[in-house]
């Protein structure tokens, strides 16, 4: 039978995820990042501190057995806030990415596909963004909204999807010349098709990379924030915060800024090994 | 060409009167302002203080006033700097800011796309491994704790180098280096990314295969057509460094603009909030500008419509 | 291709640590005798009349002298005047109204014109000119004029040419100036002793405009010159080779601006400054250390801190409440165990090394849970749950974040209230408390001059520019304005300690801790003597007295 020797159709999506599984460097990542969500959510049940109680005797101590990742300058665990802060760090660093992809993805493939005014419109909306004074919308958002994390997430999301949007729309720009477009149009394709089955799937790559590094980058935003004072609301622990509070006693206790430090490594590590994953199980040249 | 980089300057133009509007209107929005001490001060004082310096006036009215002095080249003064001009201070800070900042970016460019090809022409080879680790590594650590390291290990262990100010290449390796690190990995990846999906086309396949050397492939295909999203990336980041970095400007001491739009913040003082901002606007506007116009330079297909 | 590329990296790398090296050479002071200190950032205003932070006094002080100053116990002494005035010698008048200063004639500027009477009261008119728009001014109200010149911000040109002259200021020679009051004030000369009324020269100042204060026309009477001042970067002094008293030890002066705390700390163990804080939390870090902990300096600053309460808000309008917060705080494991035993525990509001600290006040509010729990039911509440959730405000710069969840967590740990706090940004936060937005707030103040009319009628007065917690006690008030007036000493004292008494009892704020400094002083420095009313650096009222071995 003919059947056979023809290959089962498979949605673009569909086949990515296959291919996905059989990456095991993207499947580590991936699996990483799921141990790290679902710690968050049970810990709780079974710590044996509550991250913000303090031991005033127990000052900036170093990893012992009581305290397996040592105390912090208030006598409180730093493994329980370590994790505690996964929560909020993750939060901040996935959320903001959502609101990223969000508004970064289309403008800037409409930006690139449109092309002409739509273009000049949208990447002057993007140079005013990028010149923001985001300082001060989150002091104002702040003063309006208190100290949420929820203004945090708005404050860096709306302000770092610029960088999404420019690389979408160069993406664009560069294969909207190329001939597979040219013959989707031939092949009776117009504007909007093009654009979401065949230009964003092949720009992905580089915005794959922005935003795996954009998690990072949220998660120091907060961080920075902190250290210029303008952070989440104590006592709740995040990891921008702790290095923040940290880099405070570095001569005294260096643990307090290593351990958030790996931990933000680790987790890029793993949404790295999984954007790359994803990209590569995108790309329709590497179909098995 | 030449209408199109007009109409672009008529557009930078049009994004500073924006970018100046919001920056103004926020300014005044935010609670707090140059005269909320924690001495306070007499209400009669802040009333001398508000004629002095034309806050008084309607808001527009102020508005207005800034434009046109704005016109003649005078960003007013700083009240946290006795009445100096903002003029004077950003353009005494900008030179050392600007030479750090273009420092730190030569680094990330001659670090950050070769670690990137090497890592894409042999992936998954060691130094593709290696270029992951190196770039999570710098990635993870935030400016001011790679700063304070550094400082650590070069000044207060080995006495090698001075912990900050101006003066000479010796204070510039530690800030222009904890500057680089975050764009040299970012760059290194994005270079890896874009390079992986050009040596998958068919047409570098058709190259190898009519028998041109690597090296020719290369800089004829290869680089040129992955340099897209690099530059992409790289625009922003150069504006970014030439404005300066609070953190690593104030970690080192380093008599720049980058801390003054921050500490302006702050201080409410309203002419160095403004004269960083423009200033800012006005280098992430024009370097976008030549970004675009590289694309075109780059990909000959890409025209603007 | 690709290894040529890594090739050329490494041998870069290889190149760079060459530069590095050999220009190793170490940045000690050799034989000119350089004192290397460090300010918390670029002065906003070293004008002396506009002045106001520590970091500008710091600065002043090193060029300009005024009439009086302080010894190092506080007390005072004549410096460009030949002696204290005193009733005694004719130098006040019987009603007090009148002050007479004697000006030593050897006192000379630094470009040899002698210092005159006319140059200090052209400063202290310049002082209420309201186009200035000076900080300082009302703490020189008392003075015949100057509130009536200084409110005249809309007034026409002649009219304050008019105000001016009426100011009662007056050089009657050129070594007599003469300062009539409205009103008898017992601190006025420490007044004196203070920076705004220092000298200034009007030729100067008209001819140079808002540049006078750059080097080289900042020119002054004292000790040292400023010879360049880096904007952002550093200010440099030097002896002044014609100063008419003792001349400093030292060459020059060095003012870094390091603004970051562990920056500043390496900066000291590399040896680029000479006397330099230490990153809040490593005190005890610190001292251990066996070359560090040799080198510590640790003095008394007259520094409280408190959480003021709004006592208009509910549930802070109720004594006892506040009584039971106060009570129920462990200070001393804060100040011990956090802070490395830096800080002195606070049971009241003057701090030790001003005249009317009284250690015996504030007995109630040591810790102790049982007392806590008393005045808490006293306050209408069976335990900590019935208290509303309390909201405590601060500005999130600092330690104040530590210092906040030290609070949040003694309260909900002793008690069992629950405490929500919200950390602002600076501006924000002063602007709330300025307003009486807030509801309990963190708080500090430092004195300007050593005495307690410094700190008391400003703070707790009804209506009191700086009475931010709406506390009002009239008999208080009436304390305040007997003590203000009262020109015996003693019994001014024991006025001032009633009132400071009453302030005490009624617990308007939650008295937390004395400042202490704590600083890392290179073992080559000699003669540093420090004040309780140092500038940003410490012994920067005296650094004539320095040297270097």
């Amino acid at each position: 039978m003919i059947t056979d020797t023809v290959r089962p159709h498979r949605s673009l999506w569909g086949d990515a995820f296959i291919r996905l599984r059989r990456n095991r460097l993207a499947v580590t990542g991936g699996v990483i990042i799921l141990l790290i969500a679902l710690t968050t959510i049970i810990y709780p049940f079974f710590s044996r501190y509550d991250f913000a109680s303090q031991d005033l005797n127990a000052i900036l101590q170093s990893p012992s057995m009581k305290h397996f990742l040592g105390t912090d300058e208030l006598g409180r665990d730093v493994f329980t806030r370590l994790i505690y802060g996964a929560r909020t760090s993750l939060s901040v660093g996935i959320f903001t990415q959502l609101i990223v992809l969000g508004i970064g993805l289309p403008l800037g493939a409409i930006s690139g596909a449109a092309g002409g005014r739509a273009d000049n419109l949208i990447m002057r909306f993007v140079d005013v963004i990028y010149a923001f004074p985001d300082l001060l919308l989150i002091i104002l958002l702040r003063a309006i909204l208190g100290g949420s994390i929820y203004m945090i997430f708005l404050a860096i999301g709306l302000v770092s999807w610029v960088n999404v949007a420019r690389l979408v729309r160069g993406q664009t720009l560069a294969l909207k010349q190329r001939d597979f477009v040219t013959a989707a149009r031939v092949f009776g394709g117009f504007g909007s098709y093009i654009t979401t089955r065949h230009l964003l799937p092949n720009s992905l790559g580089p915005v794959i990379v922005a935003v795996t590094f954009n998690i990072p980058r949220a998660i120091f935003a907060e961080a920075a924030l902190a250290y210029i004072g303008i952070g989440v609301k104590p006592p709740t622990p995040s990891w921008g915060a702790m290095i923040r509070d940290g880099n405070n006693v570095i001569f005294a206790a260096p643990h307090l800024v290593l351990f958030p430090a790996i931990a933000i490594g680790i987790l890029m590590l793993s949404f790295t090994f999984l954007g790359d994953g994803l990209r590569d199980a995108l790309d329709p040249r590497l179909r098995r | 060409m030449t209408k199109y980089i007009l109409h672009r300057i008529f557009w930078l133009i049009v994004v500073l009167l924006v970018v100046s509007f919001i920056t103004f209107s926020l300014m005044h929005l935010v609670p707090g302002g140059p005269w909320d001490k924690e001495k306070t001060l007499a209400p009669q004082v802040v009333e001398a203080l508000n004629k002095k310096y034309g806050l008084d006036k309607p808001f527009f009215v102020q508005f207005g006033n800034y434009l046109v002095n704005l016109l003649h080249g005078d960003l007013g003064v700083s009240y946290s700097r006795q009445d100096r001009s903002v003029t004077s201070i950003l353009l005494t800070g900008l030179p050392k800011t600007a030479t750090l900042g273009a420092i730190a970016f030569f680094l990330a460019i001659i670090i950050g796309i070769p670690f990137g090809m090497a890592a894409a022409l042999k992936q998954n080879s060691a130094i593709d491994y290696i270029s992951v680790l190196f770039s999570t590594i710098f990635a993870s650590i935030p400016g001011f704790v790679l700063g304070i390291l550094l400082i650590i290990i070069f000044s207060v262990t080995l006495h090698w180098l001075p912990t900050g100010g101006w003066g000479g290449i010796r204070q510039i390796i530690m800030p222009a280096f904890a500057l680089a690190t975050l764009p040299a990995a970012f760059i290194a990846r994005i270079t890896r990314a874009s390079t992986l999906e050009v040596i998958r086309q068919d047409y570098i396949r058709t190259a190898q295969a009519m028998g041109l050397q690597q090296r020719v492939i290369l800089v004829r295909h290869i680089l040129r057509n992955s340099l897209i999203p690099v530059v992409t990336v790289a625009g922003p980041e150069l504006a970014f460094l030439i404005s300066g970095s609070f953190i690593i400007e104030n970690l080192f001491s380093i008599p720049g603009i980058g801390r003054l739009f921050v500490n302006g913040v702050f201080a409410r003082d309203y002419g160095l909030i403004m004269g960083s901002i423009l200033f800012y606007a006005f280098a992430v506007a024009s370097i976008n500008l030549v970004v675009d116009l590289l694309y075109a330079v780059i990909d000959p297909r890409i025209r603007f419509d | 291709m690709v290894k040529k590329i890594l090739t050329l990296f490494f041998s870069l790398v290889i190149i760079a640590s060459m530069v590095v090296l050999p220009a190793c050479s170490s940045s000690t002071s050799s034989t000119p005798q350089v004192l290397r200190v460090n300010i918390a950032g670029e002065p906003a205003q070293i004008d002396p009349n506009r002045a106001s932070w520590s970091t500008e006094r710091t600065v002043i002080m090193q060029v300009f002298e005024g009439l009086l100053g302080f010894n190092q116990d506080l007390s005072l002494r004549a410096i460009g005047a030949t002696e204290i005035p005193t009733v005694a010698n004719k130098g006040i008048s019987a009603d007090g109204k009148t002050y007479t200063f004697k000006l030593n004639s050897k006192v000379t500027w630094s470009d040899g014109k002698k210092v005159t009477a006319k140059d200090y009261a052209y400063s202290i008119k310049r002082l209420f000119d309201p186009a200035l728009a000076a900080e300082y001014t009302s703490f020189y109200f008392d003075i015949v004029g100057g509130q009536a010149y200084y409110s005249a911000t809309d007034a026409a040109a002649a009219a304050k040419a008019q105000l001016r002259d009426a100011v009662g200021v007056k050089a009657i020679d050129d070594t007599t100036l003469e300062i009539k009051l409205s009103a008898p004030h017992p601190t006025f000369l420490q007044l004196m002793a203070l920076w705004p009324v220092y000298p200034i020269r009007e030729d100067i100042v008209t001819q140079f405009g808002d540049k006078w204060t750059e080097p080289p026309n900042y020119i002054g009477n004292g000790p040292f010159l400023l010879k360049e001042w880096m904007h952002e970067d550093h200010l440099t002094f030097v002896k002044n080779p014609d100063y008419w008293g003792t001349k400093p030890k030292l060459d020059q002066v060095v003012l870094n601006m390091i603004s970051d705390a562990n920056a500043l700390f390496a900066a000291y163990q590399n040896n680029e400054v000479d006397i330099a804080g230490v990153p809040a939390g490593t005190e005890k870090k610190v001292m251990a250390d066996a070359v560090l902990g040799k080198e510590v300096l640790r003095y008394a600053e007259l520094v409280t801190f408190a959480f003021q309460f709004n006592v208009k808000v509910a549930p802070f309008n109720n004594v006892n409440l506040r009584k039971a917060l106060n009570a129920a705080i462990d200070r001393d494991a804060f100040i011990n165990n956090v802070r490395g035993g830096v800080g002195k525990a606070a049971y009241s509001w003057i701090p030790p090394g001003m005249p009317g600290y009284d250690a015996s006040l504030g007995a109630d509010y040591h810790f102790n849970v049982t007392k806590a729990k008393e005045f808490l039911t006293a306050a209408g509440y069976a335990d900590g749950s019935k208290v509303p959730e309390l909201r405590l405000q601060y500005a999130d710069t600092g330690t104040n974040p530590t210092i906040a969840q030290f609070v949040q967590n003694q309260l909900k740990v002793n008690l069992g209230i629950n405490v929500s706090i919200e950390p602002m940004e600076r501006k924000a936060f002063t602007q709330a408390v300025n307003a009486e937005k807030y509801t309990w707030a963190w708080y500090g103040w430092g004195a300007d001059y050593p005495d307690p009319d410094n700190w008391l009628p400003q703070l707790f007065g009804t209506g009191a520019g700086n009475n931010h917690t709406a506390y009002s006690n009239p008999a208080f008030d009436a304390l305040c304005a007997q003590a203000s007036n009262e020109l015996d000493n003693t019994k001014r004292l024991k006025l001032w300690a009633d009132a400071q008494k009453m302030v005490v009892d009624d617990a308007p704020v939650l008295f937390m801790q004395y400042r202490e400094r704590f600083l890392l002083v290179k073992p080559n420095i000699q003669g540093l003597k420090y004040t309780g009313m140092d500038g940003d650096v410490a012994g920067d009222m005296f650094f004539p007295n320095v040297s270097m071995k």
